[in-house]
């Protein structure tokens, strides 16, 4: 328990938690998972002691002390196990121990000298370390879990919450995660340049993307659950922002989370029930998160060539610019989306927004006729279905709209999607 | 993603799961629920008492009324079931198809509604 007036710490150590895991790696690049268990360690030893006792002097270097010498235990209990295992008589430490820091000599005490914090400096390892926990042989919601743990700092408690399952099964996918990327040859290595750290950097992007909209989607749930993902994500890009900070995209990304961001308090009702775009109420989207996100886009826009994030980013930027839903510059938006789809061709998700977006300037027939090449593309989705049952409404087909509105909420395993889709179809019953 | 795996049983599984065959099957079911508990991807499971410890639950007219059964005129009825949280539907269909009941008779799989969703 927190006695009065002590620091909360937290938003120190999840600060803290990537450097010091990236500066821990950096020394024992081939066992990322014996460093990420004893990072979490100290971090948790760090949130036990410090309200208490007082942040130390040089927070990053306790850490990365205790840290270190959590490592060497699991290290030689390891090593003793093994030695147990093969009945061998001599109890030799395994090669990496040898060279753990403070091995033989006693590990410096907590908060004492220590090597990690002033030697090689850092700056990249919170990227290498995104990189590394974003490795392709793990599947996604295995990147999203190691990303918010071993970058994040999230307890597998506080992951397993936001996913809402057992924190048993959460630990479980992680130390998965970790076995993968050691089997898959993974290691931990400050990026260095090239395509392959261009595709790790765009596997890092689309991770926290998929992270952010976790979350976003989220209407419910206890404190730091899903909601918070969307925090998380924005915090992580801000991150790689820092490092990069004169890489389009990622000025895009970060543009994109917190234009998006922005429309949270308007999108759900006072019943938790989803509020279209065109009917949310702009009085109550996040002014700050709004200015950010169309400076961020516009200097990223003229900086450099646009590419999905940007696009992404300025088609959200017009409709935060628009003052109600009637006034919004829909011809931007489809030209935005005729780029977008010139570069991400076969997205589906982009030609059913611009089937949206064409509908909303040339009429919902113009958006119909683009319709049946998105709903073969994505045969099992209700999105497209949805979206043909809006347009026909609009178009005044009310048995279609009704056909298609039933089955939209058939297909959906989304609750506030599947309520909404029913309430707008008893809507139109009782009209039409 | 989360899926609901329902298993069905009929008296005739029954008896092969505790048959000669039956300490085979049941190590077939112990590798695979091993399998989904490391990946992290086994949320719960459980099996169900005999179909004749079922009591069918009623409000008549305002009063709860509560009555035996129903028993086991069905060919099958629900024998467990495993909640799995994994990476895609064709992932939780694998794992039915896995699971050693379904030689003899079928499993469903059934999404989980989420408690979000986007505004459209």
């Amino acid at each position: 328990m927190r006695s009065a007036g002590a620091p909360d710490v937290e938003p120190l150590l999840r600060e803290l938690a990537p450097r010091v895991l990236g500066a821990l790696a950096r020394r024992h690049p081939g066992d990322f998972d014996s460093c990420e268990d004893a990072v979490q360690e100290a971090l948790l030893a760090a949130a036990r002691q410090w309200p208490g006792e007082g942040v130390p002097d040089d927070p990053r270097a306790w850490l990365v002390a205790v840290a270190g010498r959590r490592l060497v235990d699991a290290w030689r209990s390891e090593s003793a196990r093994r030695a147990r295992e093969e009945g061998a008589a001599a109890l030799e430490p395994p090669r990496a121990l040898e060279s753990a820091p403070g091995f033989g000599g006693g590990f410096a005490e907590a908060g004492g000298d220590d090597d990690g914090a002033g030697g090689a400096p850092d700056e990249d390892d919170s990227l290498a370390l995104l990189m590394l926990c974003c490795h392709p042989s793990l599947s996604e919601p295995s990147q999203i879990a190691l990303t918010l743990r071993a970058v994040g700092g999230l307890t597998t408690g506080e992951i397993a919450a936001a996913f809402l399952v057992p924190e048993a099964t959460m630990g479980q996918r992680i130390s998965r995660a970790k076995a993968t990327i050691r089997a898959a040859g993974g290691r931990f290595a400050p990026a260095s340049e090239g395509d392959a750290r261009d595709a790790a950097l765009r596997a890092v992007l689309h991770v926290l993307y998929l992270m952010f909209n976790e979350g976003y989607t989220a209407t419910s749930g206890p404190r730091l659950a899903r909601a918070e993902l969307t925090t998380e994500a924005i915090r992580l890009v801000r991150l790689v922002r820092e490092r990069l900070p004169d890489d389009g995209e990622v000025a895009g990304l970060l543009a994109l989370m917190l234009l998006t961001d922005a429309r949270r308090p308007a999108r759900t009702g006072a019943d938790g029930a989803l509020v279209p775009l065109a009917d949310q109420d702009r009085s109550r989207w996040r002014r700050a998160e709004i200015d950010e996100g169309i400076a961020l886009v516009t200097d990223a826009l003229a900086a450099a060539p646009p590419g999905p994030y940007q696009l992404q980013a300025a088609i959200a930027a017009v409709h935060a610019e628009a003052p109600d839903g009637d006034a919004t510059d829909w011809r931007q938006i489809v030209a935005l989306y005729r780029l977008l789809m010139r570069m991400l061709p076969g997205n589906p998700m982009v030609a059913l927004n611009h089937a949206v977006a064409v509908a909303m300037v040339d009429g919902p027939e113009a958006g119909l006729a683009l319709l049946a090449d998105v709903e073969a593309a994505l045969p099992r989705s209700h999105r497209p279905i949805a979206v043909r049952a809006h347009l026909l409404e609009q178009a005044g087909d009310v048995a279609g709209a009704l056909n298609a509105y039933d089955e939209a909420a058939r297909r959906t395993t989304s609750l506030p999607e599947r309520r909404h889709l029913e309430a707008r179809a008893t809507a139109l019953r009782a009209v039409g | 993603m989360k899926y609901l795996i329902l298993i069905y049983d009929n008296p005739h599984s029954r008896e092969l799961f505790s048959g000669p065959e039956g300490a085979e099957l049941m190590a077939e079911m112990d590798v695979l629920l091993k399998e989904i508990t490391e990946s992290g991807e086994l949320v719960m499971t459980e099996a169900l008492a005999d179909p004749a410890q079922t009591r069918t639950i009623r409000v008549v007219d305002g009063a709860p009324a509560v009555t035996d059964g129903p028993y086991a005129e069905a060919k099958e009825h629900l024998g467990g079931f495993i909640l799995v949280d994994c990476a895609t539907p064709e992932r939780a269909w694998d794992i039915a198809r896995r699971f050693p009941s379904s030689r003899f008779t079928p499993l469903e799989v059934r999404p989980i509604m989420s408690p979000g969703g986007a505004e459209m």
